[in-house]
């Protein structure tokens, strides 16, 4: 993919800056957002963000937390059922219109008609936010360049692979240059190995400095894309702050010993007054221990183990990952999470 | 009017891309034209006083026209559209939601001119010919592309309404009641008290009457006007209630 076309918003290198802007009025900003629907299942109870211009907000949580409901009331989708939401400044109850000239969406169910070609398929979408003619033969051009689609460009969107579709509903949401790009679990359904270029191409696009709202269940994904991220479940935010921040605050390393069938009682208490630990979590098969000195503790570790008799499975050492954040706020660990950081 | 241009221009491509999902309905109303004229035409010779001295074919290709415009397809091609996702694209884009139901009217008047003109020609291989002349020919399959038009507000409506695929291809059964309470197979003079009551309470006996006309009799104002009043009618309730639905989707 070529890094020489432009991107939206992108100012020229040397005045580039990315991050965000905080002389700018909050890119997002809901106070109270609930959404109810009908039969009183409670999606959004009660939320709170403020998202600076130019910044990439994450909102990492479960299926069914919430996160996508959120995104579909501040793309005005949906209606709030209370509480209120501004997208660039503009009131997306009051002026949802408005707010949509504002906006690039990239939804969770990629929204791509397969029987247009992807050229088509931009160029349409440029008339829509009234780019016609040469101009919109350009923008469709310069996107697919964009998103390395320039060869396939005049194939329809059907035969296209998972990656190849994600990056066409990507680009489509750019074509206006949106100040505010909603991208909701943008990788979700791809294989692991498809992620990263989608994530490369993130962090391409908002190095332009537009503000960035994204949405997985993926802590890796997060951790990699966002300036900053709230942390929802069951409707709620029950964390949020830089990902630096949220891990940092659960200690410094985590050594995770797997039970194999070991006591959980046993192991826990064998591990009682162990030097440096901060926290001891108990998980279904495994036993996470915070502690300040990861390999310093395995040795101690491994000597109570073998003092009580207690046999059990792989050591493992890591950093804290976003998912033990999740695990601490929540007390389940992530649907989806593929594993642990190295 | 450019995002209609647009949107149209997309769904018209859909029709000639797809031609799996047009070219089915063009099956039944030319099987009911060949079985109903093979059945019939001995018991209404060409000196049947209501037939004006054609064949059979002159009568029945009206309702085979009819038939072949009134389809659930932009209903279909709507509820496909949000089962996968392209729906949404459309309603975060700014532009006027009622665009998207424009849009497709005009792939519903590009088929129904296509599938008219195509049963027009084989009804003429069976004999009929036009009363009106070359330009009631036209005018013909332009009225009966109009009744699609018109007519198509329902798959779109029910599309809307349940969003399910098999609601929205089941909603097409709604035209059988409304094709077969009229003077398809004779006038309303020759129906049972009954159906003729019926017939003449439902506003399709009289588009296909107006059709019936240019084909049998040349032009008859009156019986046209009716018909094309009666298109317009039809058109204007059922398109805003399909303007009103997709004003009201997830509000």
């Amino acid at each position: 993919m070529p890094a020489s076309v432009p991107l939206p918003n992108q100012a020229p290198d040397h005045v580039r800056t990315r991050g965000p802007d905080p002389s700018c009025p909050p890119a997002i900003e809901t106070r109270c957002l609930r959404r109810t629907f009908k039969g009183g299942v409670e999606a959004v109870r009660g939320i709170d963000l403020s998202v600076a211009a130019g910044e990439v907000f994450g909102f990492l949580g479960p299926n069914g937390a919430g996160k996508t409901t959120t995104v579909r009331v501040l793309c005005t989708l949906l209606p709030a059922t209370a509480g209120s939401a501004r997208v660039a400044g503009i009131d997306v109850l009051a002026h949802p219109a408005e707010v949509r000239r504002h906006i690039g969406v990239a939804l969770q169910e990629i929204g791509l008609d397969p029987l247009q070609t992807g050229r088509e398929l931009l160029e349409l979408q440029c008339g829509l936010y009234g780019i016609n003619g040469s101009a919109a033969r350009a923008r469709a051009q310069e996107l697919l360049e964009l998103v390395g689609l320039t060869e396939a460009a005049g194939r329809r969107t059907a035969t296209y692979s998972g990656g190849m579709k994600r990056r066409l509903d990507l680009a489509s949401a750019l074509v206006h240059s949106p100040d505010v790009l909603f991208l909701d679990e943008p990788t979700t359904g791809l294989d692991p190995a498809q992620r990263p270029p989608v994530w490369v191409e993130g962090r391409r696009i908002t190095s332009g400095g537009t503000t960035f709202f994204l949405t997985t269940q993926y802590p890796e994904e997060a951790d990699r894309l966002c300036d900053r991220l709230a942390i929802i479940d069951e409707g709620r935010i029950v964390a949020a702050g830089t990902p630096e921040q949220l891990k940092s605050e659960l200690g410094h390393d985590v050594v995770s010993v797997a039970l194999d069938g070991a006591d959980v009682a046993a192991t826990e208490d064998a591990m009682v007054a162990l030097p440096g630990l901060e926290r001891v979590v108990a998980e279904r098969d495994a036993l996470a221990l915070y502690v300040e000195d990861g390999p310093a503790s395995i040795a101690e570790i491994v000597r109570r183990l073998e003092s009580r008799r207690i046999r059990v499975g792989a050591i493992a050492l890591a950093r804290p990952s976003l998912d033990d954040v999740f695990l601490r706020a929540t007390g389940r660990r992530l649907e989806g999470e593929q594993g642990r950081e190295p | 009017m450019n995002e209609i241009l647009l949107l149209g221009r997309r769904a018209v491509r859909e029709v000639v891309r797809l031609p799996a999902a047009t070219v089915p309905t063009l099956f039944i109303p030319l099987f009911f034209l060949a079985v109903n004229i093979g059945q019939v035409s001995k018991t209404f010779p060409s000196s049947t006083s209501f037939l004006h001295g054609q064949g059979y074919v002159g009568f029945q290709l009206p309702v085979s026209l009819m038939f072949a415009v009134c389809t659930a397809t932009s209903g279909l091609a709507l509820v496909t559209e949000i089962d996968l996702g392209y729906f949404d694209k459309l309603l975060v884009a700014p532009i006027r939601r009622s665009s998207i139901i424009f849009g497709r009217l005009v792939a519903d008047l590009v088929r129904g001119i296509g599938v008219a003109a195509a049963v027009l020609l084989v009804g003429f291989a069976f004999g009929a010919h036009m009363r009106s002349g070359v330009g009631g020919a036209l005018v013909v399959v332009l009225v009966a592309a109009l009744w699609g038009v018109a007519y198509a507000g329902i798959g779109m409506l029910v599309a809307l309404h349940t969003r399910n695929v098999q609601a929205t291809n089941a909603s097409f059964l709604v035209f059988f009641p409304l094709l077969f309470l009229t003077p398809n197979f004779v006038p309303f003079d020759r129906l049972t008290p009954l159906m003729e009551a019926l017939a003449r309470a439902n506003p399709v006996s009289y588009v296909i009457e107006g059709l019936r006309s240019l084909v049998l009799e040349g032009w008859v104002v009156h019986k046209l006007a009716i018909c094309l009043a009666i298109i317009v009618g039809t058109g204007l309730v059922l398109t805003w209630l399909s303007v009103r639905a997709i004003e009201r989707y997830d509000r």
